[in-house]
C-alpha cells in the first residue's frame, strides 16, 4: 500500500510540471495580448514592448517556464533586475518558495492570492458537500426503500428540477428571494469561521445550497441506483433468508455495497469544488478560488492560471489517491497494489 | 441571464474619463430624490467593476478617476460639483491659487500650490510632490496603464522609438532634462511643453495622473492599491481588490470649496451582479437605503421600476459612443462604405439593446457635450437611414452582389448578439450579405491586428477630458495608430494624409475654441470617407436608496454618481 501511495504521488507530482507547460504554452499560442491591455488605452508599440518586457513575457516560453520552475524551488525577485534591487529595493518583490508567480494585476504574489482565497473556497465546499452528501443519501436510501411510490416519484422528480435549472438560476432565485426578498438569511458574505462561526455559516448558507441542490439531484438519483442494485444481490437475499432484521441488512449490507461508487464520485466532486464553484461564487460575491480564476481569465492574468492549475490539479490527483486508498477500506474485494 | 453587454476588455479600451455629459432632463436630486446638506452617515456604493488601479498615475477608469478626485485625489484645478452642464466642465482652482496661466502659445503653464494644503500626515503638499508625481509616467515599465499624455506633450528629448530618453524617477537616467522640462520656483509649478497644450487645465480635471505623489509614499507596483490622501477621507486600512474598501474622513483636510464630503463614511462594495444590484436597490432594506451605484439598470428589469422605484430612477448620458467602422483594408469602394452607412439599422441596435432608457442615437463619434461638438452632416439621415438610397448606392458601386461582408464584433451575450442581427437585417436589406462573427475577450487582440479577416467592426470610445482632441487623433491618425502589428485604435485601418494634416494643425493651435473648429472640420472630411457610422451614445440608467440625499450625477462625474455632492439622509 505504501509503496502504491508514493508511485501514485510520484507520478502526480511529474503530472503537475507538465501541466504548468502545457498552460503556458496554450496561453502564448492563442491571440491573446495581455500586454496591449495592460499599456493603457494609447500607447505606441515602443511602450507596448516595454510592457510586455516588465511582464516577462518577451521571453520564450521555455525560460519562463524555467523560471517558474526555479520560483517553485528557490523563490523569486519580481522584478529580477538587481541594479533595481540594489538602488530600491522597496520597488522589488519577493516571493518566497514554493513561488507560483507574481500577478501583475492584483500586484501581489499568487501563492498569497491562494492562501487567501482558498478558506473561502474550502468553507463553501465543506458546508455544501455535508448538506448534498447527508440530503443525496438519505433522500436516495428512502426513494429506492419506497420504490415505484409516490415518494420515490416525488423524490426523483423535484431532485431532477434542481439539477435541470442552471446553477446561477438557483442562486439568483435563493439570492434574490431568500434574502433580498424575505430576508430569511443575512446577505450572503464570506466572514471567516474564527471571526464568527455563527456567521461564518449564515453567510455560506445559501451559496451552499445553490451548489447542494444541484450536486445533490445526481446523488440522490445514483444512490437509489446503487441501493436497488445492491438490494438485488444473490447475498442480500440470503442475509433476508437468515432472517437478520431489515435494519441490519440495510445498513451493514446494502449500503455498504452501494457507498463504494458514491465514494468515487464524492471524492472527486469534492476536489472539483476545492478549486473553485466559479458561477456560484460570481453570483454571490465570494472571492474564492472560482472568483480568483474569473478575475485571472479576464485580465489574462498567465501567474494565477498556472497557479490555480497546479493547485486544482493537485486536488483532484490527491482526490483521486484518497479514494482509491478508501476503496479498500470500504470493499474488501478491491486489493490494492 | 442579461448583463451589460460589453465584456471587459471592450470596458477596458473604452474605459475612458469624459467630462462631457447631459443629464436628460436632470434636476439638482436626479428626480425626486430627497434634498439636504447635512454631513453623517455612511454612503454604500454597489458596484461590479473592481478598481485596476487606485495609484493616482495609473487609474483610467472614469468612474476611479471620477470617484477619487472627489475623495482622496485633489488636483491642481477640478471641476465643480454642480449640474449645470458649462459649469460642469470648467476648471476651479482646488491645490492650485487659481486656474493656471499659459504662455507661449500654450506651451507653457504656470501654477501657484495654496500654502494651507495638507496630505493625511499633515505634511504640506509641496511642488516637488507634484514634480514626482508627473515624473513616475515616465516609468513605464513599473506605472504601466495610465494615461500617458505627458509623455508626448512634456517638453524632453526622446529617443528613436518615441519614447522619452527620461525613464522616470526609479532609473532615473537623463534626469537633466525631465528637470529642465518642469520646475519648482516656491511653490509655483512651470511645465513646459514641446506643443501647445491650451486644455492642460482640462486634463488635469478629469485625470488624477497630474496630481501629486509623495516620494516617500512610493514602492512603485506595490503602491497600486495604496492611497494616500490629500482629499476630504483616507482609506481605512487597505483596499481588498476584490471586495473593495472603506473611507473614513480625513482630519487633515480642511473645507476645499468644491467637495461637500457629507456622508462619514463611505463603503465600496464591488463584484455584485449587475441583478443583484437592481434587486437590492428594488428592494431598498437595510443599508441598501444608503446606497448607490454605478451599474446601470439590467433592461429586463425595466418594468419593475415603477412608482416609488421610478422616484429613485435616474437617467444620463454617458461619455461614450458606440460605432461601427468599415475596415478600409478590404472594403476599399466608397460606394460600398456609402450603402453600408445609408442602410446601417440603429434604431434596431437601440431597440435589441434595451431601447431609449440604453441608449441615444448619435450624430457623431463626438460626445454632443464635447467643447467645439457638432452634430456631423453626413449622418443627417441617420438613424432612420435610407434603404432605398443604400441599394442604389451598391448597384452602383459596380461590386458584384450580393456584397458578402463578415461583422466581427464585441458579443458573447445575447443582447450583443440580438444587436448585431438587427444591423445584419438592414445590411442584408440592401444587398449585402452578413456573416455575424460574435468574440468575446479575444475581440480587441483580433480587431487590432490589421491582417484581421473582417469587412465592418464595432468600437466604443469616449473622451480622456472634454476636448475633441482625446478623440480624433487617438482614433483616426494613421501615424499613431498603425504599424504591421497593430492597428491600434483606429480599428476599421484608416488612413488619409488629409486627415492627419488637419490634424497636425489643430495641434499647433493654442486656443481651445480654434481647435474644436478645426477638429469639426476633420469630424466632416471622416464622416465623407465613411471613416466610422455612429451609432448611439450610451445611456446611464441607475437606481439609488430612498435614503440618499442631494443624488446627482453630475457632468464632472461622467454620469456616474457624484461623490462630491451626495449625502445621506439624518
Amino acid at each position: 500500500m505504501f509503496a502504491y501511495i508514493v508511485r501514485r504521488t510520484i507520478s502526480g507530482l511529474v503530472l503537475l510540471v507538465v501541466m504548468t507547460l502545457v498552460t503556458m504554452m496554450l496561453f502564448f499560442s492563442g491571440p491573446l495580448h495581455p500586454e496591449r491591455h495592460a499599456c493603457g488605452k494609447i500607447c505606441s508599440p515602443a511602450q507596448i514592448a516595454v510592457t510586455k518586457k516588465a511582464f516577462g513575457y518577451d521571453k520564450p516560453v521555455l525560460v519562463q517556464w524555467g523560471q517558474f520552475m526555479q520560483g517553485i524551488v528557490k523563490g523569486r525577485n519580481f522584478p529580477e533586475d538587481k541594479k533595481l534591487e540594489k538602488d530600491h529595493p522597496e520597488l522589488v518583490v519577493h516571493c518566497t518558495a514554493p513561488c507560483l508567480g507574481y500577478s501583475k494585476y492584483f500586484t501581489q504574489n499568487v501563492t498569497t492570492l491562494i492562501k487567501t482565497s482558498f478558506p473561502i473556497s474550502l468553507s463553501l465546499a465543506i458546508v455544501a458537500f455535508i448538506l448534498w452528501i447527508t440530503g443525496g443519501v438519505l433522500f436516495g436510501v428512502i426513494a429506492a426503500l419506497r420504490k415505484g411510490t409516490i415518494i420515490d416519484r416525488g423524490i426523483v422528480g423535484i431532485s431532477l428540477i434542481f439539477y435541470a435549472f442552471p446553477t446561477f438560476f438557483i442562486g439568483l432565485f435563493l439570492y434574490k428571494f431568500v434574502s433580498i426578498k424575505w430576508q430569511l438569511v443575512p446577505t450572503p458574505e464570506y466572514i471567516p469561521f474564527s471571526q464568527n462561526p455563527w456567521s461564518w455559516l449564515t453567510g455560506l448558507i445559501l451559496p451552499a445550497l445553490t451548489l447542494a441542490l444541484f450536486f445533490m439531484a445526481g446523488y440522490v438519483r445514483m444512490t437509489r441506483a446503487f441501493v436497488l442494485e445492491s438490494m438485488s444481490e444473490d447475498y442480500i437475499r440470503t442475509a433476508k433468508a437468515k432472517g437478520l432484521p431489515a435494519r441490519r441488512i440495510l445498513t451493514k449490507h446494502t449500503m455498504r455495497a452501494a457507498f463504494t461508487p458514491l465514494v468515487t464520485m464524492a471524492g472527486l466532486d469534492l476536489a472539483g469544488l476545492l478549486g473553485g464553484a466559479i458561477i456560484t461564487e460570481t453570483v454571490f460575491n465570494f472571492n474564492g478560488l472560482g472568483g480568483l480564476a474569473v478575475a485571472a481569465a479576464t485580465n489574462n492574468d498567465l501567474p494565477i492560471l498556472v497557479g490555480l492549475v497546479i493547485v486544482l490539479a493537485s486536488f483532484v490527483i490527491l482526490a483521486n489517491i484518497i479514494v482509491d486508498v478508501l476503496y479498500a477500506v470500504i470493499d474488501p474485494r478491491v486489493r490494492v497494489g | 441571464m442579461a448583463s451589460y453587454r460589453k465584456p471587459i476588455a471592450a470596458i477596458a479600451a473604452a474605459a475612458v474619463v469624459s467630462v462631457t455629459l447631459v443629464a436628460c432632463g436632470s434636476s439638482s436630486d436626479g428626480g425626486k430624490g430627497k434634498t439636504t446638506d447635512a454631513k453623517g452617515g455612511t454612503l454604500y456604493y454597489l458596484t461590479k467593476r473592481p478598481a485596476e488601479h487606485l495609484d493616482p498615475q495609473r487609474m483610467y477608469i472614469g468612474r476611479d478617476l471620477a470617484d477619487m478626485n472627489r475623495l482622496v485625489y485633489r488636483q491642481l484645478v477640478s471641476f465643480p460639483v454642480t449640474t449645470d452642464k458649462a459649469a460642469a466642465v470648467v476648471p476651479q482652482a482646488d491645490l492650485a491659487t487659481d486656474t493656471g496661466t499659459s504662455s507661449n502659445d500654450g506651451k507653457t503653464w504656470k501654477f501657484t500650490i495654496k500654502d494651507d494644503v495638507k496630505w493625511q500626515d499633515g505634511k504640506a503638499i509641496t511642488c516637488e510632490d507634484f514634480k514626482y508625481g508627473a515624473s513616475r509616467t515616465f516609468a513605464t515599465d513599473v506605472i504601466i496603464g495610465g494615461p500617458n499624455y505627458i509623455l508626448g506633450f512634456l517638453d524632453v528629448p526622446k529617443g528613436k522609438d518615441g519614447l522619452p530618453l527620461y525613464d522616470g524617477p526609479y532609473k532615473n537616467d537623463n534626469a537633466a532634462d525631465f528637470d529642465k522640462a518642469i520646475t519648482c520656483d516656491g511653490n509655483t509649478i512651470t511645465y513646459n511643453f514641446s506643443k501647445p497644450f491650451p486644455d492642460f487645465p482640462l486634463a488635469i480635471a478629469s485625470l488624477n495622473s497630474f496630481g501629486p505623489y509623495r516620494k516617500d509614499q512610493d514602492q512603485g507596483d506595490k503602491s497600486n492599491y495604496a492611497v494616500f490622501s490629500n482629499g476630504p477621507y483616507k482609506l481605512e486600512g487597505t483596499w481588498d481588490v476584490a471586495k473593495g474598501g472603506t473611507f473614513v474622513r480625513n482630519p487633515e483636510w480642511s473645507d476645499d470649496n468644491i467637495r461637500k464630503a457629507l456622508p462619514d463614511k463611505i463603503v465600496f462594495e464591488q463584484g455584485l451582479t449587475n441583478e443583484i444590484i437592481a434587486d437590492r436597490l428594488i428592494a431598498d432594506v437595510g443599508q441598501d437605503k444608503t446606497a448607490i451605484t454605478d451599474r446601470a439598470i439590467p433592461p429586463a428589469y425595466y418594468t419593475q421600476i415603477t412608482g416609488a422605484v421610478a422616484d429613485r430612477a435616474t437617467l444620463t448620458e454617458s461619455p461614450f459612443v458606440d460605432y461601427v467602422l468599415p475596415n478600409f483594408n478590404k472594403m476599399k469602394n466608397p460606394k460600398v462604405r456609402e450603402a453600408l452607412k445609408l442602410s446601417t439599422n440603429i434604431n434596431g441596435w437601440i431597440t435589441a439593446g434595451g431601447g431609449d432608457k440604453a441608449y441615444k442615437p448619435a450624430q457623431s463619434i463626438v460626445n454632443p457635450a464635447l467643447v467645439g461638438y457638432k452634430p456631423n452632416p453626413n449622418f443627417s439621415m441617420l438613424p432612420a437611414g435610407d434603404l432605398a438610397a443604400a441599394k442604389q448606392a451598391l448597384k452602383d458601386s459596380g461590386e458584384k452582389l450580393p456584397y458578402p461582408i463578415k461583422f466581427t464584433y464585441s458579443g458573447g451575450t445575447p443582447t450583443s448578439d440580438k444587436q448585431a442581427a438587427a444591423l445584419k437585417d438592414g445590411w442584408d436589406a440592401a444587398g449585402f450579405k452578413v456573416t455575424l462573427n460574435p468574440l468575446t475577450d479575444t475581440y480587441y487582440d483580433i480587431v487590432q491586428d490589421p491582417t484581421a479577416d473582417f469587412d465592418v467592426t464595432w468600437g466604443g470610445w469616449g473622451a480622456d477630458w472634454p476636448s475633441i482632441a482625446t478623440v480624433i487623433p487617438p482614433l483616426f491618425d494613421s501615424r499613431i495608430n498603425l504599424t504591421a502589428k497593430s492597428n491600434g485604435q483606429d480599428y476599421g485601418n484608416y488612413k488619409s494624409d488629409t486627415v492627419n494634416s488637419m490634424i497636425d494643425e489643430a495641434a499647433q493651435m493654442g486656443d481651445v475654441n480654434d481647435q474644436a473648429a478645426k477638429y469639426a472640420e476633420i469630424d466632416d472630411q471622416l464622416g465623407k470617407d465613411v471613416a466610422y457610422i455612429p451609432l448611439e451614445i450610451t445611456l446611464f440608467y441607475f437606481l439609488h436608496g430612498s435614503d440618499v440625499a442631494n443624488y446627482i450625477s453630475s457632468p464632472a462625474s461622467n454620469g456616474y454618481p457624484e461623490l462630491g455632492g451626495i449625502g445621506v439622509k439624518q
